[in-house]
């Protein structure tokens, strides 16, 4: 047959070459001639195997004898496999049941496995102790990651100290020995926080009874055992406690006898204390009875004491004048000795007089004309007097606090006329003598106070003779109208005009010389109501401007209500008086609470002055305008210096020429 | 001279003074018989009688007496205390003449018992006004007390 096969298979292959030769004529007779050769080597092969062919068809015969005989050999042996079989089948059935109770044995036993893992954390260990593997309940616990874990040692999950112990390696080698154990055990996390877990080191054996690995199973106890442990703890203080208690409630026992004591006692206390304080509450409220009484008697004497000491300070001050009087007195006795003689002289003298009348009379025209003549120089002289009182003050002043004027008061001495020489004197003695010159100040002052006492009297005594002259004056101008020219009329009127205005400057000197024995009475003062009063009380002339005042609230105050007045009334028309040419007349009053006084200010926006000649301000017969530019006897500020200084207040002003003047004066803030 | 029947005693040392008050009653119509005494020594003597006036009918009493204050010898407060204290004179009404408001004896005078005070006035116009009011109040429209 595979003969046939290679027959068949040639033809294909020489007719694709034939195809291959005839695309190339010159290669076809080459072809053919190998054909040729190749089919006769064909036919001698062909003889050959058929001779083969014979020798293999007595070999089959052979071989079939064999294969009868093979077969029954075959059948014998079939019928031993079918026996065989059977038997299999059998031992193959049985085996399926072991398998199946195997299979639920398994079952069962994963179900436990389960059920351990779900419960229980657990961990497993080489023999060694390290960490082959280990569950989520575990892991939870101890706070690592499955793969931080696989390889390390147990160490790591017990005290460092622990660790390098005999009973750590105790613990092991027990373990390695197989042999199973179960505690509490303390155990660190991975964050370093300790856990208790309760469970148990399995050694796990394999099948020849030798231990190969360690399974640990363990629970988290951990919240237990501390409250376990805080129970114990609680316990043992609570057994201290309770035998704390014991003693204190003993101690209780005495104490509440001894409080039952004590409250009976405070019983009979308590009953005292009601009583004193009932008596406490009725002499309390007669205390307050008692207060109440004696702060009025308080204000009382307060008020009482103010006054006193104004009227102490006024008693003073008129005891010094009293005694100054009566040396005058002393004085003025003997002078009206004098004068009595004198007059007595006179009356003789007028004997004969009157038999001279006609001569008399022609003389006392004469004398007329020479009393004008004397009171002016009388006048000058008071004036010169005043004046050389006031720069004395002024001198005495600047000595003290200035050597530097000493020069310039030289100067003035040299000034001044013959009279000024004892003074003289007296300044080169204080020059000399530094230390008494508070001596000679009160020596002044005294001096001073004289002169006020002498120019009261001095003014008294020149109003005689000028109401004579102006009476005489007058007759002749009524009576002897005819015997005189109109020359000789205006010349009476002048005499007139002028004996009058000497009479105004005499009643103002008295005023002013009043105040120093006038006592001042200390009241209440009502300096709002005052100052109105005295606003409406001034009378202006018809074609006069109308002031505008800006009156402010004005603190009350003590004093002299009448004096205080006669301030306002001053300082107020001076005001208005050195507003007049301005085209409009305003005048500000203020006041202001100090410390210690109370300050008030009359303000004007006139003529002003300079206050270069302040010095001369307060001066008596001082003044700063001319009398025909401002109407005057230069007495007003005078006077009002001397009544606030009576009220042991100050006065000051500021001025500037042509833009105002601002009077201050203050009164002793009593209230304070 | 008749010391009898002096309806206005004037007790003034100042002749000038004097005479202008005088002149000024004399002007306003006042014709009453005065007497112008020239200290309260003279004055004292009047009322009394004495010196000079003992011969005068002692039951005629002046119906005004004008009492000036500064006076020499007896002064016109210690006249004015004199008669005000005594009962048989303190109905006569007394006028004080003086030089000035200021003066501080005036209230002395009236706690003396003196009836009115003058000041006597620097222009005479005044003065003269004044003395004419006050002799018609004392002489014509008061009475005195008796």
């Amino acid at each position: 047959m595979s003969s046939k096969a290679k027959k068949g298979k040639e033809p294909i292959t020489s007719g694709e070459k034939t195809s291959l030769y005839t695309k190339e004529n010159r290669a076809e007779n080459l072809q053919l001639s190998i054909a040729k050769k190749e089919i006769i080597y064909q036919n001698t092969e062909k003889e050959k195997r058929a001779s083969e062919l014979v020798l293999a068809n007595e070999e089959l015969a052979f071989q079939s004898d064999e294969k009868e005989k093979r077969a029954a050999e075959l059948i014998i042996a079939n019928k031993e496999l079918a026996f065989q079989n059977k038997e299999k089948q059998k031992r193959a059935d049985e085996l399926y049941v072991l398998n199946e109770q195997l299979r639920a044995k398994e079952q069962q036993l994963q179900n436990h496995i389960n059920a351990i893992a779900v419960s229980n954390a657990s961990i497993e260990f080489d023999l060694e102790g390290y960490i082959l593997t280990a569950n989520q309940n575990f892991l939870k616990i101890m706070g690592y990651a499955k793969k931080d874990l696989i390889g390390k040692h147990h160490s790591l999950f017990v005290d460092k100290e622990y660790a390098k112990s005999a009973a750590y390696k105790q613990f092991w080698t027990t373990l390695k020995k197989g042999v199973y154990q179960k505690d509490e055990f303390q155990r660190v996390t991975k964050k370093g926080k300790s856990v208790w877990l309760l469970g148990s080191y399995n050694p796990i054996l394999d099948i020849s009874g030798n231990p190969y690995k360690i399974l640990k199973l363990a629970t988290d106890v951990t919240l237990a055992k501390r409250q376990f442990l805080q129970l114990a703890t609680e316990a043992v203080e609570k057994e201290k406690r309770a035998s704390e208690l014991v003693i204190a409630v003993k101690e209780l026992a005495f104490q509440n006898k001894e409080k039952e004591k004590r409250a009976a006692e405070l019983i009979i206390a308590n009953k005292e204390l009601e009583f004193q304080n009932e008596q406490k509450e009725k002499r309390a409220s007669e205390l307050v009875i008692a207060v109440k009484e004696l702060a009025f008697q308080n204000e009382e004497k307060e008020k009482r004491a103010a006054e006193l000491i104004i009227a102490n300070k006024e008693l003073e001050f008129q005891n010094n004048q009293k005694e100054d009087r009566a040396s005058e007195l002393v004085i003025a006795v003997k002078e009206l000795a004098f004068q009595n003689e004198e007059k007595e002289k006179r009356a003789a003298e007028l004997i004969i007089a009157n038999k001279e009348l006609e001569f008399q009379n022609k003389q006392k025209e004469k004398r007329a004309i020479e009393l004008v003549t004397a009171h002016k120089e009388l006048a000058h002289q008071s004036r010169e007097k005043e004046k050389r009182a006031a720069e004395l003050i002024i001198a005495n002043k600047k000595l003290a606090l200035e050597n530097i004027q000493k020069e310039k008061r030289k100067a003035e001495k040299e000034k001044s006329a013959a009279a000024l020489i004892v003074t003289n004197r007296e300044l080169a003695y204080q020059e000399k003598r530094g230390k008494e010159l508070t001596l000679a100040n009160n020596e002044l002052k005294k001096a001073q106070e004289e002169l006020g006492a002498f120019s009261y009297s001095v003014s008294h005594d020149l109003r005689a003779p000028i109401r004579a002259i102006n009476g005489y004056t007058q007759i002749l101008v009524e009576d002897h109208a005819d015997s005189i020219d109109e020359d000789g009329k205006k010349v009476l009127q002048a005499v007139i005009h002028n004996s009058r205005k000497m009479g105004l400057l005499i009643d103002d000197l008295l005023a002013f010389s009043k105040l120093g024995r006038k006592q001042v009475s200390a009241s209440a003062i009502n300096m709002d109501a005052l100052v109105n009063g005295v606003i409406n009380d001034i009378v202006f002339d018809a074609d006069a401007k109308t002031p505008l005042f800006d009156l402010q609230a004005l603190a009350p105050s003590n004093g002299d209500p009448s004096l205080i007045k006669q301030v306002w009334i001053n300082l107020i028309s001076n005001a208005i008086k050195y507003s007049q040419y301005k085209p409009e007349i305003r005048i500000k009053i203020t006041s202001a609470v100090q410390k210690d006084k109370i300050v008030y200010c009359v303000q004007d926006y006139g003529a002003g002055f300079d206050m270069e000649y302040y010095d001369k301000l307060f001066g008596v017969f001082q003044r700063l305008h001319s009398q025909e530019e401002f109407d005057g006897t230069g007495i007003g500020l005078a006077i009002v210096q001397k009544i606030v200084s009576r009220h042991h207040g100050a006065v000051w002003a500021e001025s500037k020429l042509d833009t105002g003047s601002s009077f201050y004066f203050s009164l002793p803030n009593i209230q304070h | 001279m008749n010391y009898d029947n002096i309806e206005i005693l004037f007790a003034e040392d100042s002749l000038d003074d004097a005479m202008l008050t005088i002149r000024a009653l004399t002007k306003s119509g006042f014709t009453n018989k005065l007497l112008h005494v020239k200290d309260g020594a003279e004055a004292l003597d009047f009322i009394y009688c004495r010196g000079v006036y003992a011969e005068r009918n002692p039951n005629s009493h002046p119906k005004l007496f004008l009492l000036d204050l500064k006076m020499p010898k007896v002064s016109g407060m210690q006249v004015l205390e004199k008669i005000k204290g005594d009962p048989d004179f303190k109905s006569i009404p007394v006028v004080i003449l003086t030089s000035s408001q200021e003066d501080p004896d005036i209230a002395k005078c009236y706690d003396l018992g003196a009836n009115s005070y003058i000041v006597k006035p620097v222009d005479s116009n005044n003065f003269f006004n004044a003395i004419k009011e006050m002799g018609m109040y004392w002489m014509i429209l008061s009475q005195p007390s008796l």
